[in-house]
């Protein structure tokens, strides 16, 4: 089961800002689809743990998996394991997006901003205890980390499949152009350190949206979580609600 | 010698073999290589897999085949495939095992079909037909098809198997402890759609342990009736250091087995983490058990991906408004392709209660072949609802059974020979229940007498092409009470004897009885209760009529098929009875504006009421014409909100809002424009472009263009740029809107451009996206940036001119 969603953030989905909140009737509406949602989800995880080996300042190694994304390596800088995770919603929720697009899209849109904020709750349930586990080991965990980050790049979903199975494991499969279906999934790299080291906007500056994001602000390494957020673009973005950014 | 597979499926115990990865990994198998390769490298190992299961008592064995299609191994399918066979039979020599069955085993193509991900069903179709052909041409004995989580991926297995070889299949599907397969597809409707389409035996594997396999198993035993097979993991998986691991030993993993025996499956095997060493322990202890072949089951069941719908003594509600016959706008919206308007149709009927959709997309002058396989595909992306094909275009029904996800009704045969061998041959090869009309060459015959005898004919037509009688439901046909007084008699009769009489199902179109009478719905729901009085198992209706819904209830509770009366009480407790058809009233709560009358049509729109809009506009159309309503109250009511937005006091769910009021509106000015020619302000092409599945910023788009009077023909998501290009040029388009998500679909946006200049370049495009930019436009060459879905109506208003007129 899917934990629960915070509701103002499915309302900063829809594009409400700073003091402004939906009317009631609205509210309902989220009320509901929130329900449909987590009635509709099959969530799914799956994770693995791997050495991280560096190439001096080059490159780094985790996984069969050789990046010289400068983003991934500043936030991986001073770790010794990454952990790989894949966590779903399963098709439900996209079904309920597609039949409420035919019927009414003010509905496809809280189902679609909904569905963003369930599978981000559950990626944080799953992250969660992914850093607990680690800190009975003594290591903590680096914010999480999606391909199509900053210089990140999207083939690295193939080594995700190749290594997790996610298509076996959870039903998650990769379209041509490496999208993951259901839509409500999301891939992460979180770093495994020594050294404590506290959250900070990592993704901000690697999006490049610092500082114009709607996001950053509200909460720790909100934009981290929407790489292709741009300013002013309340209706096309939401096509870019996938938290943790699949890229999708 | 070896006999022939089909002589001992089912008659016999059979033993399948086990796991194949775990051991191929503690073989050096690394995690993310690909075991097919193997084949080549490390034939050896993959031989002395083979002989240690077949030493185990392994009859029927998979070739190193599961994972192998040309999306992992491009160009190399055939050779793999031909190698893994080759291995496999060199391995049966070795064993001494002459008698064992080679399985070219197929596993899922990796990728998710359509409309979940971007795989086309004919795709996933010659992917698998590729494997097929190669592992069939190299000496495979049968097709076994596992591991399938999705019942169309499935489907398209079997169907390349068939239409490629003459091997026995066997599918079996995988499961969660809940009993769902990942597209949610059940045992009940698994069963169902594996069965009409001829499989050998069918059953489940992977993802449980054989305990938590047992129930399911059970059940499958239960609603098949071809041997069922089960190959479970050794129990349920879980990581230990980075490594996925089994718990169940072969002792405890064959005395599970030994249980599942007992419920009379018919053949038994193993998945993940099971070894040679649990097939031996599970033979040993399956053999002395007593073998009980499966037994014929009798449920006449139509399914979808996710639901089976099995006729008993509930009846069936099948929903008749997918039909453009007396429908102007049903009519307009075929020859639009407004597929929208057609699936909400649907989705309409779903929630008034229908459980089956029946689907009649015939007009004399569209392509009735595409569109049935459009709105079928389209269908079964939105609604878990089975559908019945109703057609009497033969090409149209195959091109709806082909693309359709679970096992059809199909609509209909009757005694005419030429029908029937067109129709029997398609529902033999795809499977699907049967509708039988009781006309012939001589037509409707007058009695019952006559109709049951054309239903005896069809029947046993059936028997001759090997259909089972339980898939064929006879219709014992509905003529107009008002011409002949005693139509509704002879109707009744037959189809009490054909319950009677045959054990036999039958359908009714309720409504064709009251044609040509005043106040329809009373003779028509008077006439449903005669009839499921009878036995009728299928009713076409509307279910958005509440008369009739209410005498369905009422039935239901009279005939003690509604527990405690709670269905009745929850529909029915808070109905107003008005014998008033066709207007239908707003739905309570939406009449904020008070008294009627008191709200006008732009503060409607303004406020986002979709039920007043909707009755307003019905109002305002005594009077006026429907042009002028659209142009002087509804544009600037949603513009007055769009200007809002613009300017950020409103925001994206109040305009959407005031954009479904507006629709709700236009769609009743549409009706009654629909049998005039309409004006548009012009038409726009929008898409997502190639590799981009998330689309409802277009859609959103879609939405608001439409309201503002212009004609959009929306091409979908992850678009080829020729498709667009072609199109434009076809229905000769000013205006192309383009959306991309990502910065890797930005370049097949640009290409898209490229091309469209290439043919047209006084085409405009404009485009949207989130991470599109002013700049980012410029630089791929288009003409406009729209940053929202008010920028992209802007624009077309300046491409068309037409800004100034609302």
């Amino acid at each position: 089961m899917i934990p629960e969603t915070d509701r103002r953030e499915i309302e900063r989905y829809l594009g409400y800002k700073g003091i402004h909140a939906a009317d009631p009737q609205i509210s309902a509406m989220i009320g509901l689809c929130m329900e449909d949602i987590r009635r509709e989800s099959s969530p799914g995880a799956v994770c693995q743990t791997f050495p991280l080996v560096w190439e001096g300042e080059e490159a780094c190694r985790f996984a069969g998996i050789r990046t010289v994304s400068r983003n991934l390596m500043q936030n991986l800088r001073g770790c010794e394991e990454v952990v790989l995770m894949a966590v779903t919603l399963g098709p439900g929720p996209d079904r309920l997006i597609r039949r409420a697009e035919v019927q009414n899209m003010l509905k496809a849109c809280v189902y679609q901003a909904a569905g963003a904020a369930a599978v981000e709750a559950w990626c944080e349930d799953v992250n969660e205890k992914i850093r607990k586990e680690a800190e009975e080991k003594g290591l903590y965990t680096r914010p999480r980390f999606s391909p199509g980050y900053g210089d990140f790049p999207l083939e690295v979903q193939r080594d995700f499949e190749r290594v997790l199975q996610m298509r076996k494991k959870i039903g998650i499969a990769l379209t041509d152009s490496l999208l993951m279906t259901p839509t409500k999934s999301v891939t992460a790299v979180i770093g495994l350190s020594r050294e404590k080291r506290p959250c900070h906007k990592q993704g901000c500056e690697s999006c490049g949206m610092a500082g114009s994001c709607p996001f950053s602000g509200f909460r720790e390494c909100e934009a981290r979580r929407n790489p292709y957020q741009s300013q002013g673009q309340m209706l096309l973005t939401l096509t870019s609600y996938d938290p943790c950014g699949d890229g999708g | 010698m070896k006999r022939d597979l089909r002589e001992r499926l089912g008659k016999e115990w059979l033993f399948f073999d086990g796991g194949m990865g775990t051991l191929l990994q503690e073989k050096g198998l690394q995690g993310g290589e690909l075991p097919e390769r193997w084949n080549q490298t490390h034939p050896d190992i993959i031989r002395e897999l083979h002989v240690r299961y077949l030493e185990a008592g392994a009859d029927v064995f998979n070739a190193n085949t599961f994972g192998l299609n040309s999306l992992k191994f491009p160009g190399e399918v055939e050779v793999l495939a031909s190698a893994a066979v080759k291995i496999a039979k060199e391995a049966r020599v070795q064993a001494g095992r002459p008698d064992a069955y080679i399985a070219i085993d197929i596993g899922p193509t990796g990728k998710l079909l359509e409309p979940l991900g971007d795989l086309s069903f004919d795709d996933a179709v010659e992917l698998f037909a590729e494997v097929i052909r190669a592992g069939a041409a190299a000496g495979g004995d049968l097709v076994l098809i596992e591991t399938m989580s999705d019942t169309y991926e499935a489907k398209a297995a079997v169907l390349a198997a068939k239409e490629n070889t003459d091997l026995p299949v066997i599918v079996t599907c995988v499961f969660d402890g809940k009993g769902k397969m990942l597209t949610g597809g059940t045992v009940d409707s698994a069963v169902a759609m594996l069965e009409g389409l001829g499989v050998d035996a069918l059953g489940i594997n992977c993802s449980l342990g054989p305990e938590q396999m047992l129930p399911l198993a059970k059940r499958m035993v239960w609603r098949a009736s071809v041997p069922v097979v089960i190959n479970p993991n050794a129990g349920l998986p879980r990581n230990e250091n980075g490594q996925t691991v089994y718990d169940v030993g072969p002792e405890e993993f064959a005395a599970a087995m030994g249980a599942i025996a007992d419920l009379g499956v018919q053949a038994l095997g193993g998945c993940c983490g099971t070894t040679p060493e649990h097939i031996r322990r599970m033979v040993e202890t399956v053999l002395d058990k007593p073998f009980h072949p499966n037994t014929p089951k009798y449920y006449t069941v139509v399914s979808s991906f996710s639901t089976a719908v099995t006729a008993g003594r509930k009846p069936v509600i099948v929903g008749e408004r997918i039909n453009p016959t007396g429908k102007k706008r049903f009519k307009q919206a075929l020859r639009d392709n407004d597929i929208d308007y057609i699936l909400s149709q649907g989705l309409e009927q779903e929630d008034a209660g229908a459980e089956i959709l029946d689907v009649n997309v015939g007009l004399p002058e569209i392509d009735e072949p595409r569109l049935m396989r459009e709105v079928v595909t389209k269908l079964q992306g939105v609604t878990g609802l089975p559908l019945q094909l109703d057609t009497t275009n033969i090409q149209a029904l195959e091109a709806g059974l082909r693309y359709y996800n679970g096992k059809a009704m199909v609509n209909s045969v009757n005694g005419k020979d030429e029908v029937i061998d067109q129709v029997m041959p398609l529902v033999k090869k795809y499977g699907g229940v049967l509708v039988g009309l009781t006309l012939d060459e001589d037509g409707i015959p007058e009695t019952a007498e006559g109709r049951v005898r054309i239903a005896q004919k069809i029947y046993e037509a059936a028997d001759e092409y090997g259909i089972p009688r339980k898939d064929i439901v006879i219709d014992g046909l509905c003529l107009t009470a008002s011409s002949d007084t005693s139509a509704a008699k002879t109707t009744l009769e037959t189809v009490r004897r054909i319950r009677e009489e045959f054990h036999g199902h039958t359908i009714l179109g309720v409504s064709n009885i009251s044609f040509g009478l005043p106040q329809r719905q009373i003779i028509n729901s008077a006439f449903l209760t005669m009839a499921l009085m009878k036995g009728l198992s299928f009713a076409i209706m509307n279910p958005n009529s509440s008369q009739m819904m209410a005498a369905y209830r009422a039935y239901l509770a009279l005939a003690d098929l509604d527990p405690r009366c709670e269905g009745f009480i929850a529909a029915c407790g808070d109905m107003q009875i008005t014998v008033n058809s066709g207007t239908k009233a707003a739905p309570a709560g939406e009449t904020a504006g008070g008294k009627e009358g008191a709200m006008s049509l732009m503060t409607a729109i303004e406020k986002g009421l979709s039920g007043p809009a909707g009755q307003l506009m019905r109002e305002a159309l005594a009077s006026r014409d429907p042009l002028s309503i659209v142009n002087d109250e509804l544009i600037p009511a949603l513009d007055k909100v769009g200007q809002g937005f613009e300017k950020g006091t409103v925001f994206l769910p109040q305009l959407l809002m005031s954009a479904e009021a507006a629709k709700a509106a236009f769609e009743v000015a549409k009706e009654a424009m629909a049998d005039k020619p309409r004006e548009q302000k012009g038409k726009v092409i929008v898409a997502t472009v190639k590799g981009d599945i998330h689309d409802i910023g277009k859609n959103i788009v879609k939405v608001m263009l439409e309201n503002y009077g212009y004609d959009v023909l929306d091409l979908g998501k992850d678009v080829p740029p020729e498709v667009v290009v072609e199109r434009a040029v076809s229905e000769n388009v000013p205006l192309v809107g383009l959306s991309a998500l990502m910065t890797t679909t930005v370049v097949s946006m640009e290409e898209t451009i490229r091309q469209i200049r290439q043919v047209r370049p006084e085409i405009k495009v404009v485009v949207g996206g989130a991470v599109m930019t002013q700049e980012y436009a410029d630089r791929i060459g288009a003409d406009y940036y729209a940053k929202d879905a008010m920028a992209t109506v802007r624009c077309a208003d300046e491409v068309f001119g037409t800004g100034g007129e609302s």
